[in-house]
């Protein structure tokens, strides 16, 4: 039984010490399943793991539509998105710890579901729940198509500017002094403060 | 199974059940779906993807997905079977020509590996329509007795006036209780 707690690597020199530690085995199991978790904390907050996000957010992110309905393309690619976040954690988790074997933690995990707190687990929870998911998609979208408007506010603004001023061109804020119509007044405020 | 698959097993099993609800086309599968959940009714269209609703009922949380039921969409429908604890089949039972591809279509999903275990519940849907089939007369073109792999039960029921739909939600979710929770 607790020979199965390890993992595999350097059995010997962890049998010794087990052996010595004669009892207290599942205190050791505890340690490295609680050490395993703490690198889980650390990966998911680091800018890599960001970064892999944004990427998938950024190529899929146009399929993705504000409305009650899924399309079924929805669901292949949640599924990706699963994957790829199993598939790194796993990699980093295995560049991190000697000898990890994924199987043997999931093994510990099993052993400990009704023990499992904390916002780690809420987080991971996340990253398979379809609904947070689309979720994430559609205010990814959202934002982007937030900042596409306001690039389309900056170009309508311009030529309003030209009226009273000089040609100015778009980018030189000071173009808005004493602006002609009170109307537009609150353009090139915006337009300023956008780009 | 990876990480985070089994994460989310773990937490299913605690207080969550996923009911997928399917059936042939206009059926009434969405209109079910959002009568129990006291959404307007007047404004339905076809579904061409799939709606979830999750929703606190007797203490779970449910999470019901609704596959669109066309021709065309019913290969989508085992991309959604994985973990569903429910299956709630709808029929139009006032369409009497399709009921054979209807039968077709349910004896084929209960041979599916992975909604063994699957509670079914059979809504026989429109009642409040001139030239329903009862809920008997579905039960027997159905050939439902023949199922002796999974849980089942049918109901008479009406998407439009709500009748008998709080009724099969509830023996629905006891029987999946009954079967994966520990009386605690």
């Amino acid at each position: 039984m607790a020979t199965n707690l390890l993992g595999d690597g350097d059995h010997d020199d962890f049998m010794d010490f087990q052996e010595e530690l004669a009892g207290s085995s599942s205190n050791l199991a505890d340690r490295k399943f609680d050490a395993i978790i703490g690198h889980i904390e650390d990966i998911i907050m680091e800018d890599g793991f960001h970064s892999l996000k944004d990427d998938f957010m950024e190529k899929h992110y146009e399929v993705f539509e504000d409305t009650e309905e899924n399309k079924f393309e929805y669901t292949d690619i949640f599924n990706q998105y699963t994957r790829l976040i199993e598939k790194y954690i796993e990699e980093q988790l295995t560049a991190r710890i000697p000898a990890f074997c994924m199987e043997e933690f999931l093994k510990q995990l099993l052993k400990r579901k009704d023990k499992l707190e904390g916002e780690i687990f809420e987080i991971l929870y996340t990253f398979s729940d379809f609904v947070a998911f689309k979720e994430l998609m559609v205010d990814y979208r959202a934002d982007k198509e937030g900042t596409c408007i306001d690039m389309g506010d900056n170009l309508i603004v311009t030529p309003f500017t030209v009226n009273n001023t000089k040609a100015a061109p778009s980018s030189s804020s000071s173009s808005s002094k004493p602006a002609s119509g009170s109307s537009s007044t609150s353009g090139p405020s915006e337009a300023t403060g956008s780009s | 199974m990876g990480l985070l698959t089994i994460l989310k097993k773990m937490r299913q099993k605690e207080k969550e059940m996923r009911l997928l609800m399917l059936g042939l086309d206009n059926a009434g599968k969405t209109t079910i779906l959002k009568k129990f959940n006291g959404e307007d009714i007047n404004t339905i269209s076809p579904t061409l993807g799939f709606n979830i609703k999750t929703l606190e009922h007797k203490g779970f949380k449910l999470n019901i997905w609704d596959v669109g039921g066309q021709k065309s969409l019913r290969s989508y429908w085992r991309n959604y079977f994985e973990s569903t604890d429910g299956l709630i089949w709808v029929v139009d039972s006032a369409d009497r020509r399709r009921l054979m591809d209807c039968k077709q279509e349910l004896h084929s999903l209960l041979l599916e590996e992975r909604l063994n275990g699957a509670t079914l519940i059979v809504f026989a849907n429109k009642q409040d329509l001139p030239g329903a089939l009862s809920a008997d007369e579905i039960r027997e073109a159905l050939e439902l007795d023949n199922i002796k792999t999974h849980h089942w039960l049918i109901l008479g029921c009406s998407a439009v006036t709500g009748e008998n739909l709080l009724y099969g939600v509830n023996w629905l979710i006891d029987d999946i209780a009954s079967r994966l929770f520990t009386m605690d």
